[in-house]
């Protein structure tokens, strides 16, 4: 037991472990600096890989899934009897829960696992990578689902682009670091596709939501006109960002804009909903909602570091 | 085994997750994209929605968008003596293209052609009818749940629904709530609406009831006009700007009769709670989301949503919890008052969204029993009685839907039984399926009934007796309206004979014809004075008046509380109370001013009364 216990958590202290550990005396300064960007780079995407799943393991665990928009259809129970499975077993008798119900209610351990493969992989563990890229498509088809269940707009499966892609970014920094092009193209994309989709709904391509409203007069109390007229300039910024961030001389300020508007928005979901007058002043109901978003936060942030890095270099 | 299991299952989610929706498969299937269509000059009147109540004509004419027209104003002219005469004009609101006419002194004695004209290039004509006050049968169509999603039938046209209104000649329409189901373009949808249901609706006084989804969002607790920000809108309030809101409100309910309460809530929303006198019935109009206190939160967490209980062992008190509001007390205030006044009137109807106790067990089908649902008026328990208790004084019928399951209940408070009748009428189409499956047969059962009716507790603990529930059939079936429990209700009032029949009608059928049939349990009738007969009361002595039709009123002398205010049928009455309980009755020809007796009990004597 006492085995199996350490070789888990030296599984996770380790690499944790690696993201500080600059002191090799065989290392020079200039590989000192690039290590500890490494490290800063790698322990940012841990961070936004634990948050994200994390707090989606708790939606899955303690709420549920937006999935009933997928296996409510004909063509699903079509498919489950096609490998077996009666009736009864699909929905339930009435009494119980049915087949869909039960895996639902398991989803969590998926999430839970990709959250704690986020302290511990590293690319000496091909599996746990693998694991993290599988995190990508589990994410994708919950993404999928909220596609759908939103009366299928685009914007809001490229939104979650960022939630979608954190894992794999992750598995990517890891495999072949965080400047390679691989993970910076797959960083670049989580950036754009995150942003685009909100800024598609902020400057209202299609309907923006409601919730950006309420969040909106929440927080700053503006009045109908003038929060539309915030949201269509966060939406235009949003574009902004998106074509920036392809620029070299503009990308490191897009990055820091984006960095601060990712955890403004993300944080805006508690603020506006938690109340003291709430169970858990409302914390089991908004909270996970911040932790979710954190890739909106913390893919710009990572980008900051690795273009700041890069501007350094450029200088020097 | 257990690991073939296993494997299987895992394949089986994702792959049933990524490819098998129907969505993907097939486009047909896809979502309802309403969009406003352009039309001609001569078109731009959609439709138009009228009320007569206490002689003033109330009349919104629903218009295209005039952007490209510069003149604002329209005008309403009725046909006198063979001539065209306006007699309103107003200026049409362009939030929503709306053109609101208000006519007072109306006389409502004759039937009147009327026409909306824009211009002179637009003409929409209708027919404002008379009062209905000389027919003995009044007819109430009911509709809720106008679903456009293809994927559950909701293209197939409305064309029979029309012709079936036409058929039974309606004398008022009732939609009880949800006319449209896209949250972000409530204009473009209920241009629809119209347009599918305009030529019923322009030759009778028709109440639509915004609902959740006309609101633009799944759920509505509206929390006094709150702003919502929790997906799924449990947290209590309205999701979309209140500005968005006071467009679907104006458009569905500005030509309904004065609101009684007329203060607006938060985000600048109106009220629209009110009642309507019609062809001898008083109809109450409310509204049972608005004032509603959002779950999340209050609540104990109970299952997967903040609004939905699946834990059978839960203890239904711990979600009734202190300060949780139902109908609010604006909306009882008015409701007290309204029991207490029977002038013109031999009937009270209720008309609100939904019913008053959890009506239905499974949800969705995929996500199995669901064993309470706080989107229904079950909850709050307290303020579900409330609104019980107010609505027996007057014996008001409840008629509603919104659960997209079509039932009678007759509801408990204190006992099973003991307070009014609730129809709740199938949808239009059935976007969400539910079903009436309690796991124990119910009580007191009529012999050879269904095991579903009888005596139940619903998931709050409340009493309920079923009497029918039109369940859909098990295997989800698409866009095939029949199978999806879809359909429509008829509500026969008799105001002579006081009996209240209630038809519960499939869709596409002819209901002219001798072989249509109806959902099994259906049709049933009862008494209005089944509305408040519980089955412990005992009779107190019989009462004769030398007029007829008067009002009685009795009042609890311990409590001084109102027991009930009724226009009792005839001359003569068999007064039925509750037992060791003293009352005062008093009577009158319309309202009840003149004392009777201080001292009436059960096992009293009978009396003649003279009220002339």
């Amino acid at each position: 037991m006492d085995s199996v216990k350490g070789s888990f958590f030296s599984s996770v202290a380790k690499p944790l472990n690696s993201l500080y550990n600059s002191t090799d005396k065989n290392v020079t300064s200039r590989e000192k600096l690039n290590f500890s960007v490494e490290g800063r780079g790698i322990s940012i995407l841990r961070l936004g890989t634990l948050l994200c799943f994390l707090a989606w393991a708790w939606v899955h665990f303690y709420w549920e899934g937006p999935y009933t928009v997928l296996i409510w259809n004909e063509t699903t129970y079509a498919w489950a009897e096609s490998l077996g499975y009666n009736w009864d077993e699909i929905v339930g008798t009435g009494a119980n829960d049915g087949l869909f119900q039960t895996l639902l209610s398991q989803l969590y351990w998926g999430y839970l696992i990709c959250a704690i493969m986020a302290l511990s992989a590293r690319k000496e563990k091909p599996l746990q990578l693998i694991v993290l890229c599988l995190g990508t498509l589990m994410m994708s088809v919950l993404m999928y689902a909220k596609y759908l269940k939103a009366n299928s707009q685009l914007p809001m499966f490229v939104e979650h682009g960022g939630q979608m892609l954190m894992s794999a970014l992750l598995a990517s920094a890891l495999y072949f670091g965080i400047k390679h092009k691989v993970t910076l193209t797959v960083a670049i994309i989580a950036f754009i596709t995150t942003f685009a989709g909100h800024g598609c709904y902020a400057m209202g391509l299609w309907p923006t939501p409601s919730q950006f409203y309420g969040m909106t007069t929440i927080i700053l109390g503006f009045e109908y006109e003038t929060t539309t007229t915030f949201l269509r300039i966060a939406g235009i910024l949003d574009f902004i960002v998106c074509v920036g961030i392809l620029i070299p001389k503009t990308r490191w300020y897009c990055a820091i804009y984006a960095t601060a508007w990712g955890l403004l928005t993300a944080l805006a979901r508690p603020v506006s909903g938690m109340s003291m007058e709430l169970n858990y002043f409302g914390a089991d109901q908004f909270l996970h909602e911040a932790l979710t978003r954190a890739p909106h936060y913390l893919i710009p942030l990572f980008l900051v570091l690795l273009f700041k890095k890069q501007k350094n270099a450029d200088q020097s | 085994m257990i690991k073939h299991k296993f494997v299987q299952t895992a394949i089986l989610t994702f792959g049933l997750l990524l490819c098998s929706n129907n969505t993907l498969a097939n486009k047909k299937n896809g979502r309802y994209k309403p969009v406003v269509p352009k039309v001609a000059k001569k078109d731009v009147i959609c439709f138009a929605l009228y009320t007569v109540h206490s002689n003033t004509l109330k009349l919104t004419a629903q218009l295209y968008p005039l952007s490209e027209y510069s003149n604002r104003n329209a005008s309403l002219e009725i046909k006198k003596d063979g001539k065209w005469t306006e007699v309103a004009k107003t200026q049409v609101i362009e939030k929503g293209w709306t053109a609101p006419f208000r006519v007072e002194n109306w006389d409502d004695s004759q039937t009147v052609a009327y026409r909306v004209r824009y211009d002179n290039d637009a003409i929409y004509e209708g027919t404002i009818r008379k009062n209905p006050k000389d027919k003995n049968e009044i007819i109430v169509a009911g509709f809720t749940g106008n679903s456009s999603h293809p994927m559950f039938g909701g293209d197939i046209s409305r064309q029979d629904l029309v012709e079936n209104v036409k058929k039974v000649d309606a004398d008022v329409l009732f939609f009880s709530g949800d006319q449209v189901y896209d949250h972000y373009k409530h204009y473009a949808e209920w241009l629809k609406f119209g347009r599918d249901f305009g030529e019923i609706i322009k030759d009778r006084p028709t109440l639509c009831l915004p609902d959740d989804h006309d609101a633009g969002q799944p759920n509505l607790w509206g929390e006094s006009g709150k702003v919502s920000t929790l997906g799924g809108a449990a947290d209590g309030g309205y999701k979309q700007p209140g500005i968005y809101v006071q467009e679907v409100e104006r458009a569905q309910t500005s030509h309904f009769p004065d609101p009684v309460d007329p203060g607006n809530i938060g985000q600048g929303i109106g009220v629209w709670f009110t009642n309507l006198n019609w062809g001898n019935i008083d109809f109450a109009i409310i509204e049972d989301r608005k004032f509603k206190t959002g779950p999340a939160g209050r609540v104990p967490k109970q299952g997967p949503r903040p609004d939905h209980i699946r834990n059978p062992e839960y203890d239904p008190a711990s979600v009734d919890v202190k300060g949780a509001v139902l109908l609010g007390e604006r909306q009882l205030n008015f409701l007290d008052k309204w029991t207490q006044n029977w002038k013109d009137a031999n009937m009270k109807v209720v008309l609100s969204a939904t019913i008053f106790c959890g009506g239905a067990h499974i949800h969705g089908s995929a996500k199995g029993r669901l064993h309470a649902d706080m989107d229904s008026n079950g909850w709050p328990q307290t303020g579900r009685n409330r609104a019980l208790e107010t609505l027996r004084k007057g014996f008001a019928f409840h008629y509603a839907g919104d659960q997209h399951l079509a039932t009678i209940f007759h509801h408990g408070v204190e006992e099973f039984r003991d307070s009014i009748y609730s129809f709740c009428v199938p949808s239009i189409a059935n976007l969400y399926l539910r079903w009436w499956e309690p796991l124990e047969p119910g009580a007191n059962r009529k012999p050879g009934a269904p095991s579903y009716t009888g005596d139940h507790l619903d998931g709050f603990a409340n009493k309920v007796t079923n009497f029918a529930a039109a369940n859909p059939e098990k295997m989800p079936s698409g866009n095939k309206l029949s199978t999806r429990a879809a359909g429509f209700g008829i509500v026969r009032f008799n105001t002579k004979s006081r009996d209240i029949t209630m038809e519960c009608w499939p869709r596409n059928v002819d209901i002219s014809s001798p072989t249509a049939k109806q959902y099994t349990g259906w049709p049933k009738t009862i008494s209005q004075f089944d509305n408040y007969s519980p089955l412990s009361w005992e009779v107190s002595g019989n009462l004769t008046f030398d007029v007829n039709n008067p009002v009685i009123q009795l009042i609890d002398n311990e409590s001084n509380e109102i027991l009930y205010t009724l226009r009792i049928k005839g001359k003569n009455y068999a007064l039925k109370l509750p037992k060791g309980k003293n009352f005062t009755l008093k009577a009158g020809v319309d309202t009840p001013s003149k004392v009777i007796s201080k001292s009436v009990t059960v096992g009293g004597s009978d009396q003649t009364i003279s009220l002339k």
